[in-house]
């Protein structure tokens, strides 16, 4: 299934018949309006923005952009790009949604900007020329996008490229992507961050929208394996760029751990449906095992096997005790299970810390949890110690960095094989229709039973390096609002993908450490998020189109794109 | 001797379950939707009546002197307002809009409301000019009569918030009782929790319903917020979760959907967990493992009885 | 046997007795829904159930397929008795449609049908992470089983499209291409023509009647006496729970009782349907 196109339009909620009539009045001077707000965009980044040279970064010299400078000329480029195909209409494309997108993205950008400058400087008498003009620019591209025409797409005249070039553009967009990320977790200022956010997050829509997403989907899906392949590369790739540094490896480390809990977490709920609040006590199962099975001097039990046993044993561990849990409750209905779930992780959770040798028996050492736990060591190769590699230094979190690829690149086999296949429809069917399921011959608590174990096994097996990276293990990592953490990483992301659960985990993870100047507020605008995702995009940022029928049912329009997709799927 | 002293701890803590069960258990009769958030609601009910005493009784506050008894009164409303407003709220912003989606998206949006509501509390309430930063626990006042020298009849120890506790409880429930049986809204509601759509055809506000089921559960977990006020003489941003989790157990022992089942599910969980600490002999025993007691009692329920100790058996139709 | 085969020209009824339902009896607290219903049915028979709202087709349905659990009686499927779990009926060779459809809206038409085989099929967790050709071999031959059933039902060319997309028609038909999928001996059918207009009416007694010249049994519910009384060779009209007259069409037609049951039978119509 390709990357969806139809996000939701930005103007959808205001008069439609009005909205038209505009469209139909004013689109043609679209185009126009696009390139001049463009070029204004472009050369603004050649003008000086501040007269200030601390703020957001240094933006005050002219002809040499740097920094936001750098976003504008960005946007302005999207803009005129995507105003020169409005004007030659090709079918394939619907520049008028993405010019929308970029139209809202540069105005936003525009607006942080100039505040984030006349807030920090002490008034907008800070502000220099290639601000106002950026401003000027993005208004003229906003209200292009707003006047531009939307066009049918006919997604029967993708342009075929060779093999080869195919295979470029897939390289192309990997280089740009791990360039993109490489560049975005090396800012440290918070208002930088969040304007390249803004930008960023605005071109993806942009080209999404305007029917490159599909495009790529559709080169994607001609060399599946070439993207595979080269999505792993980059990912592999990326220590490298940093140059020795831990700072950033230690943040993608966790993303690596909480993305592939989160891929454990949508075998359970995106698959096979059933609600898991209490998910995170199978990543504290496997924490727990790895921490008494370790060389620690804290471990409570005496026995310290080679790490690729202590991994087993998490594994077994934490499945036996979905299966534990999972028995009793699993003939429960959905909402039920969700609590009884939310009530199994807080008996987790309240174990691990009473099981300190007054309140029973000592396995856990309470509330101190087990500190002290050594870094791994594969056949010499000590994770706790810096390798060099090619002339670049490989710190610590790199080296656990490699090893959770591994781990995550196994996950998602699991995941995306056991999705394709009598067991991952078995599971589909019975979140769709439990009895029908059952009354077609599927075996359905077993199956339950299964999705359970799988996902707790895979939690399981995380939280065994985990324990090792973090070097020690306590209860209070395993709260309720770690188990929400995991299920808002995959209902973000998109229920059911892949791809939208990496997004959603890295979403999740990475914005609280890059917004150290809303640290505080970081649970508040958490909630906040989840409440405006279910409300105005409850099928996730990556949908598959099955579940963005589900939540639109009345968009007739995305009903037909499906089903015309279908049939090209199926010719 | 202590197991009448158990067993009247166990009320205490049953009746304060079953006043915020019951809003649980209203609102998932009428829509199916396991209000997430009904413990913050509570939670909003404590600070709104810690804010009502220092608005109105600033002095008294500031001097660590006991409130008059007839402050007792305008903490409720103070508290009810406060409760219900967030609960409406709520419901008109998050939730009525989800009413046809999925199962799944009320109850992350429920989360997500939880999350959001215990944050702003904790981020915000000592922003607003005079109140104490509520960060950590904030200290709630003392009112006349219903704090103070525990009662030792026969050599038990009561506490006077204990008698407010179970006082309200047996009001409230008195109230809801005539509410739902006498009243024309009350016969409404039942309609609509029996079948919504037929309830439109007979020209029943359905959204009018809603909103009343949860303004009652607010109002009830205000009081509750009240009672647990009184009990510990603090409240904290957090105090929500775990009782809206115990109360959503009493509501599910009870069988959800029913009111009765609710506070009888709430005075039976409250009675578990005491006698739990009370009686288990050996290092299981104790306040440790009260809470692993009360979840383990919820699943035994759900297996042998999922329907609950009063609930009826839900029928699928083929 | 494959459903594909050739109709034969003109059918025959087996003598083997596939489905016997003896004396079943169903109460819910003291209604009694189904009241010592019994009924055979022989290879290669179509049996019809008719009767007024309430008189408890659908509840007997359930009964036979393990859905409920009879209060008294008992269902043999080919002389052995039926377990009361639906998993176990279907395995033993017992496949149903439901009265309100009750198709996976979310999955396309194939993979619907392909669900259906789940209980001919067998790779498990392990094999379907390891792919080897066991795998393989058995994904093909699902995935083109149930095409091979989608062209027989007639939808060879909606097979990707999400089964709530369908038109109501395809998805009653979809439904039988599902209960055929899990290779029953014997097919229940809960009203399937209804909300059908005339045509689609016709078409789906032509499906059912190729369904039953390949050797199938079929029993089918319907409110619709005209399809009813041209397709079966044996019908039950069942009146609140038990079984009012049994006969050919033609000897059902004729019975004044069934005709009272019909106009004159007013309070049948108030039960509810259970």
């Amino acid at each position: 299934m390709s990357t969806n196109t139809a996000l939701p339009d930005v103007l959808d909620d205001s008069d439609v018949s009005r909205r038209d009539r505009l469209r139909e009045q004013h689109g043609a001077k679209a185009p126009l309006l696009a390139l001049a707000g463009g070029v204004l965009l472009l050369v603004s980044g050649l003008l000086s923005w501040s007269y200030d040279d601390r703020i957001l970064g240094d933006i005050s010299i002219r002809f040499y952009p740097a920094g936001i400078q750098i976003y504008a000329m960005v946007l302005g480029l999207v803009a005129v790009v995507l105003g020169v195909l409005l004007r030659r209409r090709p079918g394939w494309l619907n520049p008028g949604r993405g010019l929308a997108a970029v139209g809202w993205g540069s105005l936003v950008f525009v607006v942080v900007a100039l505040v984030t400058i006349a807030r920090q400087a002490g008034g907008s008498i800070n502000i220099n020329e290639g601000g106002w003009v950026a401003l000027v620019g993005a208004l003229l591209v906003f209200a292009a996008g707003f006047v531009a025409q939307r066009f049918e797409l006919n997604v029967r005249t993708w342009p075929r490229l060779p093999g080869w070039a195919e295979i470029l553009v897939i390289v192309v967009l990997m280089a740009v992507l791990l360039f993109t990320t490489a560049y975005t977790l090396g800012l440290d200022d918070s208002w930088t961050f969040v304007c390249l956010l803004v930008t960023l997050l605005s071109v993806a829509i942009a080209l999404v929208g305007s029917g490159f997403g599909e495009y790529v989907g559709f080169v994607g899906g001609n060399n599946r394996r070439v993207l595979l392949l080269a999505a792993f590369l980059v990912a592999f790739l990326f220590p490298f760029t940093q140059d020795g540094s831990d700072a950033n490896m230690s943040i993608a480390t966790q993303i690596l751990i909480f993305a592939a809990t989160a891929l454990g977490l949508n075998i359970v709920v995106g698959l096979a449906g059933l609600l898991d609040l209490g998910y995170i006590a199978f990543l504290g199962t496997g924490a727990y095992v790895g921490a008494m099975l370790s060389q620690s001097t804290f471990a409570t039990i005496g026995w310290k096997p080679p790490f690729l046993v202590v991994m087993l044993c998490g594994m077994a561990v934490a499945s036996t005790f979905g299966l534990i849990i999972g028995s009793p409750t699993l003939r429960v209905s959905g909402d039920y299970l969700a609590i009884v779930t939310l009530g199994f992780g807080e008996i987790f959770r309240l174990a691990m810390f009473n099981l300190d040798g007054t309140n029973g028996p000592d396995l856990t050492n309470g509330p101190n949890g087990i500190p002290a736990i050594p870094d791994l060591n594969f056949f010499g190769w000590d994770f706790g110690k810096v390798h060099t590699v090619a002339g670049i230094p490989l710190g610590r979190f790199s080296n656990y960095y490699f090893l959770l690829l591994l781990l995550i690149a196994f996950v998602i086999l699991v995941f995306s094989r056991l999705n394709d296949s009598r067991i991952g429809r078995g599971w589909v069917a019975i979140r769709e229709d439990e009895r029908a399921a059952e009354a077609m011959g599927v075996n359905v608590f077993g199956l339950k039973l299964l999705a359970f174990a799988i996902g707790a096994a895979l939690a399981g097996l995380a939280g065994t390096i985990k324990a090792h990276q973090d070097t020690s293990v306590t209860p209070d990592q395993y709260i309720f609002l770690e188990s929400a953490f995991l299920l808002a990483a995959v209902v973000l992301g998109g229920m059911g993908t892949v791809a939208g659960v990496l997004v959603g985990a890295t979403i999740l993870k990475l914005l609280p450490e890059k917004l150290r100047d809303a640290a505080d507020y970081r649970l508040l605008l958490f909630g906040l998020l989840l409440v405006i995702m279910m409300r105005f995009r409850p099928e996730g940022l990556v949908a598959s189109k099955r579940r963005q029928l589900e939540f639109h049912e009345d968009d007739e329009e995305l009903v037909q794109l499906a089903q015309t997709e279908h049939l090209e799927e199926a010719k | 001797m202590e197991l009448a002293q158990q067993l009247v701890n166990g009320l205490t803590l049953g009746s304060l379950y079953a006043l915020i069960a019951v809003g649980y258990t209203v609102v998932y009769g009428i829509i199916q939707l396991i209000n997430f958030a009904h413990g913050e609601i509570f939670m909003v009910g404590a600070f709104g009546a810690l804010s009502t005493a220092l608005l109105f009784f600033r002095s008294y506050v500031d001097e660590g002197q006991v409130l008059p008894f007839w402050a007792l009164p305008v903490l409720i409303l103070g508290a009810v307002a406060a409760s219900v407003a967030i609960a409406v709220l709520m419901e008109r912003i998050a939730y009525r809009p989800l009413r046809n989606a999925p199962r799944l998206a009320p109850l992350i949006t429920a989360i997500g409301i939880s999350v959001f509501l215990q944050e702003a509390v904790r981020l915000l309430y000592g922003k607003i000019p005079g109140f104490p930063d509520a960060k950590q626990k904030v200290p709630f006042p003392k009112i006349a009569v219903v704090s103070g020298d525990a009662w030792t009849p026969f050599g038990l120890t009561i506490q006077r918030s204990t008698i407010f506790t179970v006082g309200a409880l047996v009001i409230c429930a008195a109230g809801l009782f005539y509410f739902v049986s006498r009243t024309k809204t009350g016969r409404a509601m039942q309609a609509v929790s029996q079948d919504p759509d037929t309830a439109r055809l007979m020209g029943i506000n359905v959204d009018r319903i809603i909103v009343v089921a949860f303004v009652i559960g607010a109002t009830l977990a205000a009081i509750a917020g009240i009672a647990q006020g009184l009990q510990v003489t603090n409240v904290n941003f957090k105090m929500g979760f775990l009782a809206g989790l115990k109360a959503f157990t009493a509501a599910v022992l009870g069988g959800i959907g029913n009111v009765w089942g609710a506070v009888l599910g709430g005075l039976t969980l409250g009675i578990v967990e005491a006698l739990a600490i009370g009686f288990i002999p050996g290092t299981f025993g104790g306040s440790s493992w009260k809470d692993v007691w009360a979840f383990a009692i919820l699943i035994l329920v759900l297996v042998f009885r999922p329907q609950g100790l009063l609930g009826a058996k839900v029928v699928d139709r083929a | 046997m494959t459903v594909t085969d050739p109709a034969p020209a003109a059918h025959e009824i087996g003598d083997r007795v596939v489905l016997e339902a003896a004396n079943v009896t169903m109460r819910f607290g003291g209604l009694t829904a189904v009241g010592d219903v019994s009924m055979r049915v022989h290879d290669g028979e179509i049996v019809g159930l008719i009767g007024p709202n309430g008189a408890g087709k659908t509840t007997f349905f359930n009964c036979l397929t393990g859905m409920y659990i009879p209060t008294e009686g008992r269902v043999t499927l080919a002389g052995e008795q039926l377990p009361p779990k639906p998993l176990k009926v279907v395995r033993a060779g017992m496949a149903r449609t439901f009265q309100n459809i009750r198709l996976f809206g979310n999955m396309t038409a194939l993979e619907n049908v392909m669900v259906g085989r789940y209980c001919r099929t067998s790779s498990m967790a392990l094999t379907s992470v390891l792919r080897g050709p066991k795998f393989r071999r058995e994904e093909s031959a699902t995935r083109e089983r149930a095409q091979e059933l989608l062209d027989y039902v007639g939808l060879g060319k909606s097979t990707e499209l999400l089964a709530r997309n369908l038109p109501y028609g395809d998805q009653r038909r979809l439904e039988i291409a599902r209960a055929l999928a899990t290779d029953p001996q014997i097919l229940l059918l809960d009203e399937p023509t209804a909300g059908m207009n005339p045509k689609e009416t016709e078409e789906t007694m032509h499906l059912i009647f190729k369904i039953r010249d390949s050797g199938l049994a079929v029993v089918v519910i319907e409110h619709d006496m005209r399809f009813i009384f041209n397709l079966c060779d044996r019908v039950l009209c069942l009146v609140r729970g038990s079984v009012l007259v049994e006969g050919t069409p033609g000897e059902v037609q004729s019975d004044p009782r069934v005709i009272e049951a019909y106009i004159g039978g007013d309070d049948a119509d108030e039960e509810e349907d259970a």
